[in-house]
């Protein structure tokens, strides 16, 4: 979309003046990178603590349930999880080849390589909904009856589910925020508002889809290859 | 602060696809881990691997590579993660309410 200097979207500083009469330009948060970065990192660190304490509950009941634990992971689908991983990873390098060719002037480039990352977002939730319904149908889904006390399944085993269901809901629920993100994106880029002069909006975006990844690399072997091998000492 | 777009992509793009060939190795390495080798002790290597894979990813992936303010943000973010890790696997190794707990077998 061409954008002339009557676009009303145009980035117009502000100016101060000071009680010498010097003009200084208001740092708008457009203006200010390092701030809006910045304060970005600290919401993201906040996101870290959260998982943090996920990824401690589960090492604590792993503790307590070593060999039950290694046996439900067993039962999970490796291949499937295997299969997001790679997809996450490749949506993890559109994005950041996204924000350089965003960076380099290329806007054309930047939206294509957005709705890559869209598309790949969209195919890891895919697999992730045939993963849940193959477990709905061998029995594994929160609410079943095989799911509750004295439905076969041993309480160590429960516990597991029950953290992976949680666990990996809040990441896909996290995919889904991501994909939002970036269709807002697309239309503040649409708009002019973002631009390879202010792109701090899309320099966060990226940050979030990595740290979406960044989660991902810790569930993927806590829930899925602890019981790989068939190995009871984990 | 500079507007960030003195940017030449196709310099700039050889550093993310060597960092794709990287994590999908580590990736690959994930995969046969648990068959090859240290098998007895897969839960610990595993994420070993997964730390090299978010240290790779935190400083190309998250440009923190030369960011010191924001790097010792992380750092400080991970130490409390990590120093209530370490009390509540102390709590663990002393749990003294099996009978009592949600978190443990009834059967315990």
């Amino acid at each position: 979309m061409a954008h002339d200097s009557h676009d009303s979207h145009e980035y117009i500083p502000e100016i101060a003046v000071d009680r010498n009469g010097k003009e200084h330009v208001v740092q708008g948060w457009q203006g200010d990178f390092e701030g809006a970065k910045l304060g970005f990192w600290l919401f993201m660190l906040t996101e870290v603590l959260m998982f943090g304490a996920m990824f401690m509950t589960l090492s604590y009941y792993f503790t307590l349930h070593h060999a039950e634990f290694i046996k439900a992971s067993s039962e999970l689908d490796r291949v499937l999880g295997g299969v997001n991983t790679v997809v996450l990873l490749i949506s993890a390098l559109t994005m950041g080849l996204g924000l350089l060719k965003m960076r380099s002037g290329d806007v054309k480039g930047a939206k294509l390589m957005i709705w890559a990352t869209i598309l790949l977002a969209l195919i890891f939730l895919g697999v992730k909904a045939l993963e849940w319904s193959n477990d709905y149908k061998e029995g594994i889904f929160l609410g079943l009856s095989t799911m509750q006390a004295g439905g076969g399944k041993s309480f160590g085993e429960l516990l597991f589910f029950g953290m992976y269901f949680t666990m990996t809901g809040l990441h896909g629920f996290h995919i889904i925020i991501g994909i939002g993100l970036m269709l807002w994106l697309l239309k503040r880029i649409n708009s002019g508002k973002v631009s390879p002069e202010h792109h701090i909006l899309h320099f966060n975006i990226a940050l979030y889809w990595d740290l979406v990844h960044l989660i991902w690399v810790f569930v993927f072997p806590y829930f899925y290859m602890t019981g790989a091998g068939g190995a009871i000492h984990g | 602060m500079a507007n960030h777009t003195t940017v030449d992509y196709n310099a700039e793009k050889g550093s993310y696809y060597k960092v794709l060939f990287g994590l999908l190795a580590l990736t690959a390495l994930t995969f046969i881990q648990p068959s090859m080798f240290l098998t007895d002790m897969t839960f610990g290597v595993q994420l070993l691997i997964g730390a090299v894979k978010a240290w790779i990813i935190l400083m190309y992936y998250m440009h923190l590579k030369g960011e010191t303010l924001i790097g010792w943000t992380v750092v400080f973010a991970v130490f409390i993660t990590a120093f209530f890790f370490g009390i509540v696997m102390i709590d663990v190794n002393n749990f003294q309410f099996a009978d009592v707990s949600h978190i443990t077998s009834p059967a315990q």
